[in-house]
């Protein structure tokens, strides 16, 4: 027996080290539990805050969103300059299908929903104790931050789909049921208003201490309210539903009420008086903390807009990627107010005496840029001919780059995407008060003004006795200069229900040949024509996925 | 193609029946008395021995004299005395060595060499944990033996497997081994999550090369009884490599048996005097297929065509065109063959082996040293200090230690070393395979007049410098595997009484290293008389950054008691089993597998047999309680020719064994990574709050909990014969299956995103795959001509039973029913020719269409082509795949072919678009030049345009093209110097041989190589010219 022993032992000693103890966890513990993230013990909320954090993230950044291309080359703002068909080519041309969409955001909100709702529902487990200057308590600071973004998330889905299931405050779990029918437009709308009512009291105050520059605040909850009420307020929804008796189209008649609800919506963030225009245009976009935004999608400090968008032909290897079109150039007018109609403007010398805000939105053959006289001209360093990607219109993309006209390279510069601003509001209580009266009063004029004073415009003041369709296009036209590129003009076409005729011509670039004498001749050519099918394209189709996935879900008319 | 191949295949089988007739009718002959051969002498005792190709003694060799039944035997030292006469001649047979005949001549003392058959058949078989007699084996089992292997010159076994195995379908991807070279960091793994796809499956691999198939499922790879995915063992030290498919065969391994099994076992040591082999060999590989490229002025042609076609105005002149054909001025206007320029035609690879083997009765060992290298096909610069070119240089050791504690202990010991150093250019390897596919010829010049590289602001980096002057990027990867296995025979207590404990513990770690660098390009530009330079890009200098890529840990115990007993014609052997394994890779906790399992098996007479298994398995990956399961699996067998009507009249019937198994088995490895725990993980997506731009990571939900995930299942039922006839000269097997795999990992059809989260997949999905292999083996030898075939062909087909399909409008849409990973697409109905036909076709939402487009068949007649017009398009026929060796062996000289070929697979890709590219557009291809254009209305490529097109991008049934090929996949020749020679020198056998890879390949499609499908950015599949010599004393 004894010479088995050893073999006996050694074979014992090889089975027990199968039986040893666990030197891991049974369960990846990096991977935390609800109980830890609404910890009941955590009075500064650790990581319940990292929690609210990550619902930010679901925000749009408006800057060359679709497919590295701006919003707006969908519009008749601009084109893209890619050689091959972008998706916001076929964005402009008619190619939104239920089973393709560029603009596809339906998952990413509902995705932002959920969360922002599982917070609002636990953030009360944690005994958050932080109070904000202003005496009020944080943790409901934070839980109105929260549904601020749901409300908001909501608003980026109504625009673009009418009304849209609103899942409500149930978080739900793999074999709930998630058939949810859509609810009305105007119940969306309400609910968007009364989650920003709801929210507005517990907000932090404009302005915010530096280290908290970027949260929802207060006005971020006004302004998400004016401009819902100012979009349902609009033609599209408030009379002009495009299917009678489509409750998720819009409202069944027309309401002038409702334009006074977006006008006094609109008053009451200019009454906070926390808000005010920067002096100088160019700098809205690039100065951080400023007065004038009101929330924006945060970014960091780099010069991706500059190398995407900025105009080829320099060192730095820009892209050139978005090409405005004569159709927004020609909008912008002349220095002293009015069109390009007027006798200032000189066809052979097009881009002298301007409105000043061209020159910051848009850069044309003959700007200065990067210390070098920009060409476009045929043949010109930025438009070279042969494969490479460069303008197709002649203009390159000036809005949100920072002030490098005598700079030697691009620098970093910040890249927060504004989504409300100061501006946005006056015009938006322009707009709804325009409408809501018979005629244009002081108010209106005022807040047109405002703008157009600081755009640099000279004479700034606009004439006492237009009329309320004139004083309709002037306001917006301004949106169109104002606002360009910020992702507003591509909806607004649509609730002014204009886009059938913005669309379905072609846009237009400007050909600049330089003669033998150096002497430059300009001539408009067509670059692409839109394409926008009448009046089923005012709304996204729902995705094709989620109707038969939805046994509840209706699609929408036309699609 | 087929019609080619089965020509040649008639042929060879044709001679082969040949042969075989005037053997049946020398076979008929041998056993009989001859008696015309008398002669007047007396015969003499002639002594000899026998030697394997060792120069070791052979035992238990049959020595006849031509002529006459009487045989002797070699004894343990090869001696053998045969009575024989001047210009008798002997003959030498033995089941695992060619027949070999010895003509007398005046000598009394010979040694006789023998050699090794090229297929072998022995009579055990390795299956799971054990060995097995053939005979025995009641699931479908097919085996490769170190000589299939030897003949392919390649940095893994896994090449030599394509069309030797019936129900193993392979498919190479590439040409040569792609490193990982992103760095592990804590972000990237938490992002990245193990999901389905990752689990289990890939672990480290060094195979990214050839995907692997049993029956339609990834086989699990066995190294000796222990998981682990290695596929560069030296197939020298293999002693065979076997494939497991039904359920009886797989079921010990409980949660991962549902997949089969390729189950290689390397050689053990064996007692005798050490036996030395070494292998020198060395090669040049050249890629099968070059595909052709348009030159600058074609390429120009087709873009101001495309752009004229879009509307645009021309981008090239007259003057260029000139410049371009005339090549008057390369830097202004270039014409640059990419590939040419940076790739070498033939690229080296050698290989170094030695194996010594040898030991007592109490104690043996085996040693295995081997060195491999192969060198990539890119070029280098001479004036770069370090190497840039692609390479794989290998360095394995395996040794194995046994010994006899005591008559009844046994103890093994198993060492595995491995360290791989894969090179690669720093701007990797990747990079310049999809470069040179998106530059064309003109796009800049290698160099500017000036010597600076080429490029445009489009284009910021350049190829030539891409390749030679990038700097290198290096991964090392470090394997160890340490085996120890225990075996105890009771027979003192009780007679049949075993037990086995075996342990493995093994690590891998892979490391890279980049050095990489990046240099700026200048556009050259002549502009009024004036040359400009305008530089892009950026000028790196050389990093130097280290990173962990991966690293695994690995743990097996198995501990097994075992019954073996025989009591009249009564055998019964039974198993009890348990064994743990347990794998952690990189950040992931590890995963651990636990199998309790029984096994049973009984014959009667070794006429009727039975089998049954059961496992009771578990994975700790479910939640607690839902872990383990039960598995099980029965096999019953009959072999007729063991029965006495057989043996008594038809003796030459030597096996004839029908045989069935059935089983249920399961499947863990789309567990998932804790997916029934509802849990919340850092992003590192950060978001900025603050004046500065504070960056704040957020937390976010996983995927929505499944709580009762679970392991899939399949009930796997196979039904084969084995016949061997006539001495066992024919062998034939045949196998058909029907397996039925359920509650497969699949995300339901509701999957509504108002959930706002993402489902995960559950156990739903029902799938069926059935098919059907055989394989016909003949050899036989004639006057010491040994000469063989075998040629197997397999068919599999599958079908969607279930896979939570919501309704589709349209039955021709509909995903179930067809067969598994089906493609959908559009039915091109030929190109539009007229405006009018314009006007009248279906269009894409979009798109308007124009002559020259491709016309798609409006299934549901809206007018409109969208989703609702895909169909089922490609193959939907069984896939099959065959394969055929023939070789021969005589007088040292031997030969081996392998015919290898796949059938009725799709070859449709998106290496057709022409001028897709994101950043401009992309190389073309003589394809192209059959565009359509109002002159050539019978063309084969739509109108060309820029950039994805709405209508013509897509896939659909236009650019399916045949995937259908065979190859000679392998051949080789090879002179063993006469024994009589190489004694002189005390060397016991010297082998000259040369053999070659990928030698000749016919495929329906050949514009790029069949298997690589596709994708023109891959490393194509090299074909290989090899030479060496094997020396063994």
């Amino acid at each position: 027996m004894k010479k088995y022993f050893n073999t006996i032992v050694f074979a014992a000693l090889i089975l027990s080290t199968w039986s040893c103890s666990k030197d891991v966890e049974d369960v990846p513990l990096e991977r935390y539990t609800e109980e830890y993230l609404w910890n009941t013990s955590d009075s500064l909320g650790n990581n319940a805050s990292q929690f609210l954090v990550n619902i930010y993230n679901y925000t749009p950044n408006g800057f060359n969103r679709i497919g590295n291309d701006f919003l707006a080359a969908a519009s008749d703002d601009a084109v893209s300059s890619a050689l091959s068909v972008t998706s916001v080519q076929r964005m402009a041309t008619g190619g939104i299908t239920p089973f393709a969409n560029p603009d596809n955001v339906w998952g990413n909100y509902y995705a932002g929903i959920r969360r922002a709702t599982m917070f609002i529902n636990n953030i009360d487990k944690v005994p958050l104790a932080t109070k904000l200057p202003s005496g009020a308590p944080l943790k409901a600071a934070w839980k109105a931050e929260a549904r601020f973004l749901r409300a908001l998330f909501y608003f980026e889905l109504v625009k673009r789909y009418g009304g849209v299931p609103i899942v409500g405050d149930e978080i739900r779990t793999l074999n709930d049921n998630v058939e949810i029918p859509r609810s009305s437009f105007a119940a969306c709308i309400q609910y968007i208003v009364d989650e920003c009512d709801l929210a507005k009291t517990d907000l932090r105050l404009d302005p915010v201490l530096d280290a908290d520059a970027g949260r929802v605040t207060k006005g971020a909850a006004y302004a998400l309210k004016a401009r819902a009420l100012l979009y349902a307020a609009s033609p599209l929804y408030n009379g002009g539903n495009i299917q009678e008796n489509s409750e998720y189209t819009g409202y069944s008649n027309y309401m002038v009420e409702r334009w006074k609800l977006a006008a006094d919506a609109a008053k009451e963030i200019m009454d906070l008086n926390s808000f005010q225009l920067l002096p100088n245009f160019k700098n809205v976009f690039i100065t951080y903390p400023n007065r004038e935004v009101i929330f924006a999608r945060q970014g960091g400090n780099n010069t991706n807009v500059e190398t995407t968008n900025g105009p080829i032909g320099y060192a730095g290897n820009s892209q050139g990627r978005t090409s405005p079109t004569q159709e927004l150039v020609d909008s912008f007018g002349m220095l002293n107010g009015s069109t390009i109609a007027d006798p200032a403007y000189d066809p052979t010398n097009p881009y002298k005496n301007r409105d000043p805000r061209l020159a910051a939105t848009v850069l044309y053959n003959g700007a200065q840029w990067l210390n070098r006289t920009l060409e476009t001209f045929e043949g010109g360093f930025a438009k070279p001919g042969g494969v490479i990607q460069q303008t197709k219109t002649g203009y390159y993309l000036r809005k949100f780059m920072g002030n490098f006209e005598n700079a030697n390279a691009y620098s970093n510069v910040n890249r927060n995407f504004i989504l409300f601003r100061y501006a946005e509001v006056l015009l938006n209580y322009a707009e709804a008060q325009n409408e809501y009266l018979t005629s244009p009063n002081a108010e209106v004029r005022a807040a047109v003004e405002l703008i157009r004073q600081r755009a640099g415009l000279n004479p700034y003041q606009l004439p006492v006795d237009l009329t309320k369709e004139q004083m309709r296009e002037i306001i917006q036209n301004e949106r169109r200069k104002e606002l360009a590129f910020e992702e507003h003009r591509f909806w607004d076409i649509r609730r002014w229900k204009i886009a059938g005729n913005v669309y379905n011509k072609p846009l237009h670039g400007m050909l600049i040949q330089k003669g033998t004498s150096g002497v430059l001749s300009y001539q408009e050519v067509p670059v692409l024509t839109t394409v926008f099918t009448e009046p089923k394209m005012y709304f996204y189709p729902i995705p094709y996925d989620e109707v038969v996935k939805n046994s509840n879900m209706k699609q929408n008319p036309g699609w | 193609m087929l019609y080619s191949y089965l020509k040649k295949t008639a042929t060879a089988t044709g001679l082969i029946l040949m042969m075989m007739l005037q053997n049946s009718y020398a076979l008929n002959n041998y056993p009989h008395i001859s008696k015309s051969n008398k002669t007047s002498f007396m015969p003499s005792p002639i002594k000899g021995k026998v030697l394997d190709s060792y120069g070791h003694p052979l035992q238990g060799v049959q020595i006849s004299i031509k002529g006459n039944p009487s045989v002797v035997t070699t004894k343990e030292d090869g001696s053998f005395e045969i009575p024989a006469i001047l210009e008798n001649v002997l003959v030498f047979q033995h089941p695992m060595f060619n027949v070999q005949e010895w003509t007398i001549k005046n000598e009394n003392e010979i040694a006789v060499r023998l050699a090794e058959r090229y297929l072998q058949s022995p009579d055990e078989t390795a299956v799971l944990y054990e060995r097995k007699q053939r005979d025995e084996i009641l699931g479908s089992v097919a085996s490769v033996y170190t000589n299939q292997l030897t003949t392919t010159p390649a940095s893994l076994y896994a090449y030599a497997l394509p069309g030797r195995l019936p129900g193993l379908f392979t498919q190479q991807t590439r040409g040569f081994l792609i490193p990982n070279s992103t760095a592990a960091t804590e972000q990237g793994f938490l992002s990245i999550i193990p999901n389905a796809s990752v689990v289990g499956t890939t672990g480290p691999t060094d195979n990214n090369e050839i995907l692997l198939s049993l029956r339609g499922q990834t086989p699990v790879t066995i190294v000796d009884g222990v998981q682990r995915d290695i596929y560069s063992l030296d197939p020298e030290t293999i002693e065979s490599v076997t494939v497991l498919k039904d359920a009886l065969s797989s079921i010990l391994l409980g949660q991962r048996s549902s997949r089969g099994v390729l189950l290689v076992t390397t050689k053990k040591a064996q007692a005798g005097p050490p036996k030395v082999s070494f292998t020198a060999q060395t090669g040049l590989q050249t890629p099968i297929k070059k595909r052709s490229v348009l030159n600058a002025s074609q390429y120009a042609y087709l873009y101001n065509e495309a752009r004229l076609n879009g509307g645009l105005t021309p981008t090239y002149t007259l003057n260029d065109f000139t410049a371009y054909q005339d090549g008057s001025q390369p830097y202004s206007h270039p014409n640059v063959d990419w590939f040419d320029a940076i790739t070498e035609e033939y690229s080296p690879m050698s290989r170094y082996n030695l194996n010594i083997n040898g030991g007592g009765s109490t104690a043996r060992y085996g040693i295995s040293l081997g060195y491999f290298n192969q060198e990539g096909m890119f070029k280098t610069d001479e004036t770069v200090p370090y190497n840039t070119n692609a390479g794989l240089e290998r360095y394995l050791i395996n040794s194995n230690i046994e010994v006899n504690v005591t008559e009844n202990f046994n103890v093994g010991l198993q060492l595995f070393g491995r360290i791989q150093d894969v090179n690669e250019p720093g701007a990797s390897i990747n990079t310049l395979l999809s470069n040179l596919g998106n530059t064309p010829n003109n796009a800049y010049p290698m160099f500017n007049p000036n010597g600076t590289y080429g490029g445009s602001n489009q284009r910021t980096s350049n190829l030539y410098a891409n390749t030679v002057n990038s700097g290198y990027r290096l991964s090392n990867t470090k394997d160890l595997l340490a085996n120890i296995d225990l075996t105890y025979k009771f027979d003192n207590w009780v007679p049949g009484l075993w037990a086995k404990a075996k342990s493995n513990v093994s690590v891998t770690s892979a490391n890279t290293i980049d050095r990489s660098k990046s240099s700026q390009v200048f556009d050259f530009i002549v502009a009024e008389g004036d040359t400009s330079y305008t530089p892009f890009g950026n000028t790196v200098d050389q990093r130097n950054n280290y990173g962990l890529t991966s690293s695994g840990h690995y743990v097996f115990y198995q501990a097994s008691v075992g019954y073996d007993k025989q009591f009249k014609e009564h055998n019964l052997s039974t198993m009890v089993l348990a064994d743990q394994n347990k794998a952690g890779f990189n950040f992931d906790l590890p995963g651990t597998y636990t199998n309790i399992a029984t096994k049973a098996s009984y014959n009667f007479q070794q006429k009727y047999f039975a089998e049954a298994a059961l496992t009771y398995s578990g994975y700790d990956r479910y939640r607690p309680g839902n872990q383990f399961g039960f598995f099980y699996a029965a096999g019953l067998g009959w072999n007729i020719a063991n029965e006495n009507f057989i043996q008594q009249n038809a003796n030459w019937v030597n096996v004839l064994k029908l045989r069935a198994t059935y089983g249920k088995t399961g499947d863990a490895s789309d567990a998932g990574y804790f997916t029934w725990r509802q849990s919340y993980f850092d992003v590192f997506i950060p978001y900025n709050f603050g004046a500065n731009h504070t960056a704040f990571n957020g937390t976010n939900e996983s995927a929505l909990a499944n709580l009762d995930v679970t392991w899939e299942k399949a009930h796997k039922f196979n039904i084969g014969v084995d016949i061997n006839l006539f001495n066992n000269h024919w062998q034939f097997t045949g196998d058909y299956f029907r397996d039925k795999y359920y509650d497969l990992m699949q995300t339901r059809g509701r999957s509504s995103l108002l959930i706002g989260n993402t489902y995960n997949p559950e156990n739903i999905g029902i799938n069926r795959y059935t098919g059907a292999e055989f394989n016909l083996t003949y050899q036989n030898s004639i006057r010491g001509f040994n000469y063989y075939i075998t040629a197997n062909v397999s068919s599999l087909q599958s079908k969607v039973l279930f896979m939570d399909e919501l309704v589709r409008e349209y039955e021709w849409n509909q995903r179930t029913g067809q067969r598994i990973g089906q493609q959908f697409g559009w039915i091109a109905d030929g190109l539009i020719q007229t405006a009018e036909e314009a006007a009248q076709s279906p269009r894409v939402a979009g798109y308007t269409p124009q002559p020259g487009d491709i016309k798609y068949k409006d299934l549901n007649n809206d007018g409109i082509i969208n989703q609702f017009d895909e169909a089922p398009i490609g193959n939907t026929k069984p896939l099959i795949f065959y394969g055929t060796t023939l070789g021969f062996n005589f007088k040292g000289l031997d030969a081996s072919v392998l015919i290898q070929g796949v059938k009725n697979v799709t070859y449709g890709g998106g290496d057709w678009i022409f001028g897709l590219g994101l950043s401009g557009p992309e190389q073309a291809y003589p394809e192209f030049l059959d565009r359509w254009t109002p002159e050539n209305p019978t063309a084969t490529y739509p109108r060309l345009t820029l950039g994805e097109n709405l209508n013509n991008s897509p896939m659909s049934t236009f650019y399916l093209k045949s995937g259908d090929y065979f190859r000679v996949k392998n051949l080789e020749v090879g002179y063993t110097l006469p024994y009589k020679w190489t004694n002189k020198i005390k060397v016991a056998g010297v082998r000259l041989f040369a053999n070659g890879q990928n030698l000749f390949t016919e495929s329906a499609y050949d514009v790029l190589d069949p298997e690589t499908q596709r994708n023109g950015s891959v490393y194509p599949i090299q074909k290989v010219y090899n030479t060496g010599v094997n020396i063994r004393f």
